[in-house]
């Protein structure tokens, strides 16, 4: 148990979690990123995970590939990837190709930094992204490609004072946020990461970063740090209570006043009926995607019973504001699936929100769940994303709620006969 | 090193995965870092498993192994804590492989008793998804077989059926009723839903069915030698292949029967094996000698995908549908030699060995054939050439793992397969039709618009967007021949599906003959010049 601001009690376990590694951002990366290109030093699983579990598309060209390490590689110094790297500039004229590292060259101990230096020109950079699953999480290996842009913003100039805002979202959930922060008087410089490269937003000690996603706080500090930019510590903006706290405070930085109250209260209003639904509700995270926090604290606020968040990793000062609105939650960091499990099954909680790994396996045990993953990919963001995000958790218990009536006994059988 | 998008075989890992996800109380602990985790997903999406499958990670992280620090023990103890199986295999993934750790001695710490404790550790770098799955799946048969009497009436164990294999259930299905007609008795089925136990009772069978040469025909080897089990390692896909099966499993069952003083089994009417007890097995005897199916004599088919499935596809679409076969080929080098052997006489080249997509669809955009039989990867290419092409063998996708009855093996096999050929090519009487008047009303609108597909995990259908990246791409407008408004339209008035063939065979005539731009003159000439 560690203690932190506000007596909230946090528990470490094992991190026998289920889970996808640091590679699963590429899958929206590079759809963020138009002109870039990411090339993965990696195995035959690195990309049989791509291809399988994220279910991406073959595309004729996908702008992301696998330098793939064979047996004969392995007794090699140093990789060589000139060829590739020319292949690829041939194929797809990038501006900016992301090399990113995993587990099989980690142990190996490539010099990531220095092949990446060694390939790359002033025509098109060669960042190096450390991504491997022996370190990185799911989600945090897109801290770690935002981390390898910091170079390409532009030094924004003292007295020049913007807001940068810090994730990569949809374009229509980036105009959103920019014309919110604009109609409440706060200058936008951009979003780390704008969509193409050479439109990085520039950066300097008058920035305000304000973080938009829960798991990015090491390129947060590393811009402060190099930036002398301050961050924003607020709310991440999900649900009408981070979204109010959010432009509140960050309004504040700016040295405006707003009083979002009625915002708020309205925003709440809209989502009457699938609050009505949540209230009491005992929702359960098993942890997938480091945005349990805010999402456990907006359902908590929302009135449901949250009976446990756990969450892969807790950076304590990044997520302070969080934990704080968690008082009384039980709060899970690196948490053990097994024990999980059977926990499930004794709370027998109303809602889990679970890996792909765990979703149907605990549907088959008869339980309600929502992909956790789904979260990522929905625009649930500030004030236009308040619908969408209560209706993510109310849609499979309404769902479940129209079906027929299901005999597990009848309609189970032979489904999977290792299990019976 | 080289530059991969795609694979076709899956890891050793996921090799292992596929045969212990298969058994009953067996679970496979990976000793790896968290990204190898995503198997479990293979099962739990595809197969949409209503239980947890036996797979658990055994998590190596970075600072594990900086303080030096294996956590296998401990999950090993957790594993057995939890669940109890009576066997876990515990296998490296790629990474871990190479830290050259002593895992039976690691795996010994854990205080979980030897015998229920298997460490099956390959070279991921050198054996792939097949191999292991084969691999372990006898190394179990060695293991657990004991000799024991033989059932009194003739009886069969159906080998190398296995967890997210090509339409699994289906074929099993299949094979089963062709069995229970003959008043075959089925004593195991291994690996699908087989226990340790089970695996214990194989050799009280007669004989061993083993149809899928990937997976099952080494443990089928090994029963053979040594409980002296005849094996039938035949694949019935298509009518003749299956006739020919059933009396080979009746002479062989027959054989021993005459040792033992059990009364023959004899070949049924073969009405008996039809869904209804009244009708011929098959439609397909009938179906390819019927008037509209004789212009499939002019249709060229190519094949690639595993070595099972490339082998009965060929034959069947040669054999029994009268197509052309302009080439075959395998990903599974490996079995190369078998496939080869298997299709003299049938392919008009070489096989292609390759495990490389790209390569694949070259040769399907060169060829343009009339139907492709492939996996998933074709199924990608074809899409961007507007080829037609089924899916038939691994590696698949979520619209692979369908809920309704539709076998490959058996004559309900044949018939489903070529009702896939059917609707997949272009039809006949209504092709003469079209290419006679023009579009015939069945115009579709082209171009549709469209963004790159999401990131969907995979069990959901991603089939909108694949649609629409079918493809944007294909458009492109690097390297393309310039058309004038005037032969676009003259190519507009080309049959809509065969529309991407004229372009492309007319962009070539033009480049042969120099001309920049493809105006109505180039465009006829090409007519001219390639017979229309």
């Amino acid at each position: 148990m560690m203690q932190v601001p506000g007596d909230i009690q946090i528990i470490k376990e094992d991190n026998v979690t289920h889970s996808f590694c640091g590679l699963a951002c590429v899958g929206w990366m590079y759809q963020k990123i138009k002109d870039s290109f990411f090339l993965i030093l990696g195995t035959h699983t690195c990309a049989h995970f791509l291809q399988n579990a994220l279910g991406m598309m073959i595309f004729a060209k996908p702008r992301f590939g696998i330098a793939l390490m064979e047996e004969g590689d392995l007794s090699k110094n140093e990789p060589t990837l000139q060829e590739i790297i020319s292949e690829i500039k041939a194929d797809h004229n990038p501006s900016v190709i992301f090399l990113l590292s995993s587990c099989t060259p980690e142990v190996m101990k490539v010099d990531f930094k220095g092949l990446a230096h060694h390939l790359s020109t002033p025509e098109v950079p060669v960042l190096f992204v450390p991504a491997s699953g022996l370190v990185y999480n799911f989600t945090q290996a897109e801290d770690s490609v935002l981390a390898a842009l910091v170079p390409f913003c532009p030094q924004a100039q003292a007295g020049e004072k913007k807001v940068v805002f810090l994730g990569s979202v949809n374009d229509s959930t980036a105009d959103d946020l920019r014309a919110e922060a604009e109609e409440l008087g706060i200058p936008v410089g951009g979003f780390l990461p704008e969509s193409r490269f050479d439109k990085m937003p520039a950066i300097g000690p008058d920035t305000v970063l304000a973080p938009i996603q829960p798991y990015l706080s090491r390129v947060a500090v590393k811009l402060s740090r190099e930036r002398g930019c301050s961050v924003l510590h607020s709310l991440f903006p999900f649900g009408p209570d981070g979204t109010r706290a959010f432009w509140e405070d960050l309004a504040r930085e700016f040295g405006i006043t707003v009083d979002l109250r009625d915002r708020e209260k309205a925003a709440w209003e809209k989502i009457r009926k699938q609050t009505d639904l949540l209230k009491g509700k005992k929702v359960f995270f098993t942890a997938d995607t480091m945005m349990e926090l805010p999402l456990a604290r907006f359902l908590h606020n929302a009135g449901a019973d949250v009976v446990e968040c756990s969450s892969a990793y807790i950076i304590k000062k990044f997520h302070a504001r969080e934990l704080q609105a968690l008082d009384g939650v039980r709060v899970v960091e690196q948490p053990n699936f097994h024990r999980q499990l059977e926990d499930v099954r004794r709370i027998k909680p109303d809602l889990i929100v679970t890996s792909l790994m765990t979703a149907n396996p605990f549907v088959g045990n008869g339980f309600v769940v929502k992909w956790s993953m789904e979260f990522m990919l929905m625009p649930i963001h500030s004030w236009s994303g308040v619908i969408s995000l209560a209706n993510l958790f109310v849609s499979p218990l309404q769902r479940r709620s129209k079906l027929p009536a299901f005999d597990e006994k009848v309609w189970l059988e032979g489904i999977m006969p290792s299990a019976e | 090193m080289r530059l991969a998008f795609w694979l076709y075989e899956g890891t050793a890992l996921h090799g292992i995965s596929r045969v212990t996800n298969s058994m009953k109380g067996v679970h496979t602990v990976y000793h790896a870092p968290q990204g190898d985790d995503y198997i479990t997903a293979t099962y739990t999406m595809l197969e949409r498993t209503p239980q947890f499958p036996g797979l658990s990670i055994s998590v190596v992280r970075g600072r594990d192994l900086a303080q030096g620090v294996s956590r296998l023990p401990a999950t090993l103890q957790q594993v057995d804590h939890h669940y109890h199986p009576e066997l876990i295999v515990i296998a490296p993934s790629c990474s871990t492989a190479l830290l050259q750790e002593d895992l039976h001695q690691l795996a010994a710490h854990s205080g979980v008793p030897n015998e229920r404790l298997m460490v099956y550790a390959l070279n991921p770098f050198r054996v792939s998804e097949n191999e292991a799955a084969d691999g372990l799946f006898t190394e179990l048969v060695k293991r657990y077989a004991v000799s024991q009497e033989k059932t009194a009436a003739p009886s069969v164990n159906i080998l190398g059926f296995t967890s997210l294999g090509f339409h699994l259930r289906a074929n099993l299905t299949s094979i089963t009723r062709m069995l229970q007609t003959l008043g075959i008795t089925v004593n195991v089925v291994a690996p699908w839903g087989s226990s340790i136990e089970d695996l214990g009772r194989l050799p009280a069978a007669w004989l061993n069915i083993a149809p899928y040469r990937e997976i099952g025909v080494n443990a089928a080897a090994y029963l053979e030698e040594t409980f002296s089990m005849p094996s039938l390692t035949e694949v019935p896909l298509g009518v003749e292949p299956t006739m020919a099966w059933l009396r080979s499993l009746i002479e062989k069952l027959n054989f021993i029967g005459a040792q033992r003083g059990t009364p023959p089994l004899a070949m049924p009417n073969l009405k008996a094996f039809s869904l209804d007890g009244l009708s011929a097995p098959s439609g397909v005897p009938w179906f390819a000698r019927t008037a509209d199916m004789e212009s499939f004599s002019n249709k060229k088919a190519f094949v690639f995908g595993d070595a099972t499935h490339t082998v009965g596809m060929v034959k069947f679409l040669r054999d029994e549908l009268g197509m052309q076969i302009i080439g075959a080929g395998t990903y599974l080098e490996q079995h190369a030699d078998w496939v080869r052997k298997e299709l003299e006489g049938y392919l008009p080249g070489a096989l292609m060995v390759t495990d490389r997509f790209q390569d694949v669809a070259k040769v399907i955009e060169d060829e343009m054939p009339d139907l492709v039989c492939g996996t998933q990867m074709e199924r990608h290419s074809c899409r961007k050439l507007d080829v037609p092409c089924m899916v038939v063998c691994p590696p698949t996708h979520i619209e692979n793992h369908l809920l309704g009855y539709y076998p490959f093996f058996g004559f309900a096999g044949a018939d489903v397969i070529a009702d896939r050929v059917y609707l997949s090519c272009k039809l006949g009487l209504e092709k003469h039709l079209i290419d006679f008047f023009g579009d015939a009303g069945l115009e579709y609108e082209e171009g549709a618009s469209s963004e790159e597909g999401d990131v969907a995990p995979s069990g959901s259908n991603e089939h909108a967007s694949e649609t629409v990246a079918s493809d944007v791409t294909a458009l492109g407008d690097d390297g393309e021949m310039k058309w004038s408004d005037e032969a676009e339209t003259m190519l507009k008035k080309v049959p809509f599906f065969v529309r991407k063939k004229v372009r492309k065979n007319t962009d070539t005539f033009a480049r042969s003959i120099g001309e920049p731009v493809v105006t109505a003159d180039v465009f006829r000439k090409a007519k001219e010049s390639l017979g229309g």
